[in-house]
């Protein structure tokens, strides 16, 4: 029998694509030295955690038999990606920052073994909120259908392993529809409201952000609810408070209400070892 | 506006960084010549000074008609009162211009036989400044939905700040009030006023603009403290057939700002080109901004500089003092914000270095309807890395050297004229044949073929 692919590699491949194509033809001004510190605080910080958590014998163990496996570096590895490949920072250490912070949040805020925040948002936010070095540059990927289409073949390939792609259609539906109605009352012509939706990094947060399975509600209904929220918070961030990284404080508000919309609407947590089998085929016959 | 066209293949310039290496010694090289915004028939200058949620923007045009039918109309966040308008100095946005303009840099190779550097300086200088306006005639009476939020005279200028409820009860406030609206602006001002957003309307006082001596319409600045940090230009596209130019330099005490909505790109720089271009170099800018947009695909901004207002190297012209600074509208000078480190309070009476805490942002932006649907948006971020259109020359040594190191360096130019060739034209569309004819020639007679051979597979 042959052991499927964890889907979080398949993530790795795309993040580390989006960042060369970023570098490459985007002109990004993306330093080497910026990536590689990502990726360095985000794994030392999870060995560290890792450690401390076994060493004490707190909290939840780990899943079986994958004590310090390599594919426990899987998610600090994609936080470091994500990071690099969405925030902008003026010094290393701000990234370095950014990347320790978001994966301790994944130790240190979690409720019922589930993380409350995305690590990478979370690291955003708090690089932006607190350094004065960090920003996110909404602009970047300008808004090329091909990268858009990338996008959505991608993160569509991502998301059909692990099921949640009801997440991300959820949300740009909600979100897509808003910005239509409001298109409509301003009496703006159409290809104003498609050039704000073609957004490379608005389909890039819907795709790789939004759907972490570790951080959304367990239950479908509680999903949609919770992406509702979501583009509801987006939507009056960016066009009532004119901020141009809504998207990420949106989602950053209302993270914590995973933890409420998990007790109402019961459900199986997510756990990258037990795939909902109805998913995903390949991963049925292990 | 003429356009060269080109689509020759295009390789970014920031590989010939690495290729064409320049003397370590020379690492700022001298300025002698920039591509300023005299360059294009029809640009707009606007200034943006902006901390937190305080603005002052500063809005110039060179308006080339008369100055009775010189109106403009410009949506802006909240109601503005006599004090929050005034006429800047016509010189300011030409010295904005001047000290961020894309700029020409020169190197002098040394006697390679005797390896003593020598540098020498020009200055050419162009001049500067330009923008568009809609035009228009004179003010009266009121329409339905229209509110006439203040009224009043700044310099030249007769100004009127309206609030509506209906675009076209605007429009018709507007033609009874004698402006020329152009047909489909009513379409256009409906999302503005749907917005909240007021009407600034400005027109020429003729017989103040006799009596004040200026022959030209000065700038007009406004100053007011909204979270929204954008530029309309769509009102401005209402019947323009070609691209227009817009110069945005914005004054932060921050860092670099950028386009929030549209990619921000950094125009080509740090490349070596043949000498010639030094008397050509309006040409050659154009030529290469021509190409950089149509490779961009015509939907971004471009950054064409990005530098402390503390220094430049090189200086293109000189710093803005503290007091051009401030006709430029950053008001937080005397109150530092943001980021500003703490002024060392021993020592007395030491001069502040006050222009720290200015970073200055030139984003140049060609637009036109299809490509830019969306008002500009911008961003000030935390960046404080400094960025610089600038083009260097490496002007070879000539003159005789027949010493070894100089045969060698000799059969080494080539080459490097060549490459220089290649990327000009990879930059400009200019052909490339006819770059060859204006590089100069060198003697090679003395040189032996092992030391040409040897220059050529460097």
């Amino acid at each position: 029998m042959r052991t499927p692919i964890d889907a979080r590699l398949y993530q790795i491949g795309f993040l580390t694509s989006f960042l060369l194509l970023g570098f490459l033809t985007r002109d990004w001004q993306l330093h080497i030295e910026v990536v590689l510190t990502a990726i360095v605080a985000a794994l030392t910080t999870q060995y560290l955690c890792l450690k401390l958590k076994n060493s004490r014998n707190l909290l939840v163990p780990l899943p079986k038999g994958d004590l310090g496996g390599s594919s426990q570096f899987y998610s600090p590895m994609i936080t470091a990606l994500g990071l690099s490949v969405l925030l902008r920072v003026d010094h290393p250490w701000a990234m370095a920052f950014a990347a320790t912070i978001a994966v301790l949040s994944k130790f240190l805020l979690e409720f019922n073994q589930k993380h409350i925040f995305n690590p990478a948002n979370f690291g955003i936010v708090c690089a932006v909120l607190f350094t004065d070095e960090a920003w996110v540059s909404p602009g970047q990927w300008g808004e090329s259908m091909w990268y858009v289409g990338m996008f959505l073949i991608c993160g569509g390939l991502v998301l059909k392993k692990v099921g949640r792609w009801d997440t991300t259609i959820a949300f740009l539906s909600f979100y897509f529809a808003m910005e239509a109605l409001r298109n409509v009352y301003l009496g703006w012509t159409w290809d104003v409201w498609s050039h704000r939706m073609m957004s490379g990094s608005l389909i890039m947060f819907s795709f790789f952000m939004i759907t972490d399975p570790r951080t959304i509600p367990n239950a479908k209904p509680a999903r949609i609810i919770w992406t509702f929220t979501i583009a509801l918070i987006t939507f009056i961030l960016r066009n009532y408070f004119f901020m141009t990284t809504a998207v990420f404080f949106a989602l950053f508000l209302a993270a914590p209400l995973t933890i409420l919309l998990d007790w109402i609407f019961k459900d199986d947590r997510f756990d990258w070892f037990n795939l909902p089998s109805a998913i995903t085929p390949e991963i049925k016959s292990v | 506006m003429t356009m060269i066209r080109s689509f020759f293949a295009i390789v970014l310039s920031l590989f010939l960084v690495f290729t064409n290496s320049l003397p370590a010694l020379a690492f700022c090289g001298f300025y002698v010549a920039k591509a300023d915004t005299k360059l294009y028939n029809q640009a707009s200058q606007v200034a943006i000074a902006r901390a937190d949620d305080r603005t002052i923007l500063t809005m110039a045009n060179d308006y080339q008609g008369e100055a009775k039918d010189f109106a403009m109309v410009v949506p802006v966040p909240t109601v503005l009162k006599k004090e929050q308008v005034k006429v800047a100095n016509p010189t300011i946005m030409e010295r904005l211009d001047a000290f961020s303009a894309p700029r020409l840099v020169e190197y002098f190779d040394a006697n390679p036989c005797e390896p003593v550097r020598e540098y020498k300086s020009f200055g050419l200088p162009l001049p500067s400044a330009a923008p568009a306006p809609i035009a228009s005639n004179r003010s009266r009476e009121q329409a339905q939905g229209v509110t006439v939020e203040a009224q009043f005279n700044v310099g030249e200028y007769d100004i009127v700040i309206l609030s509506a409820k209906e675009s076209g009860g605007l429009e018709s406030w507007l033609q009874d009030n004698g402006y020329k609206i152009p047909n489909g602006a009513k379409d256009l001002l409906k999302p503005y006023i749907r917005q909240k957003l007021k009407f600034f309307v400005a027109k020429v006082n003729l017989e103040k603009f006799e009596t004040s001596g200026f022959t030209k319409l000065r700038p007009i600045q406004i100053a007011y403290e909204s979270p929204r940090f954008m530029l309309p230009i769509r009102l401005g596209m209402v019947n323009a057939q070609q691209a227009q130019d817009l110069i945005v330099y914005i004054l932060s005490p921050k860092g670099r700002a950028e386009v929030a909505n549209y990619r921000t790109v950094r125009i080509p720089s740090d490349v070596n080109i043949p000498q010639f271009v030094k008397g050509e170099f309006s040409d050659f800018y154009k030529s290469m901004f021509n190409t950089s947009y149509d490779r961009e695909d015509r939907n971004v901004a471009f950054l064409e500089y990005a530098w402390n207002m503390g220094n430049c190297d090189p200086c293109s012209a000189d710093p803005l003092n503290p007091d051009e600074l401030k006709q430029a509208g950053v008001f937080w000078l005397e109150q530092p914000i943001g980021t500003n480190k703490p002024q060392p309070i021993w020592g007395g009476r030491r001069p502040m270095p006050m222009s720290s805490n200015v970073f200055i942002t030139r984003l140049h932006v060609r637009y036109t309807r299809d490509k830019f649907p969306e008002d500009l948006m911008f961003q000030d971020t935390n960046n404080q890395e400094n960025f610089q259109g600038r083009y260097v020359m490496q002007h070879p040594y000539l003159n005789e050297s027949n010493c070894d190191a100089g045969k060698q360096y000799r059969a080494g130019l080539p080459k490097r004229f060549d490459q220089e060739a290649q990327t000009l034209s990879k930059l400009t569309g200019w052909k490339i044949e006819d770059i060859r004819k204006k590089l100069p020639t060198v003697n090679l007679a003395d040189v032996s073929w092992y030391d040409r051979f040897r220059a050529y597979v460097r």
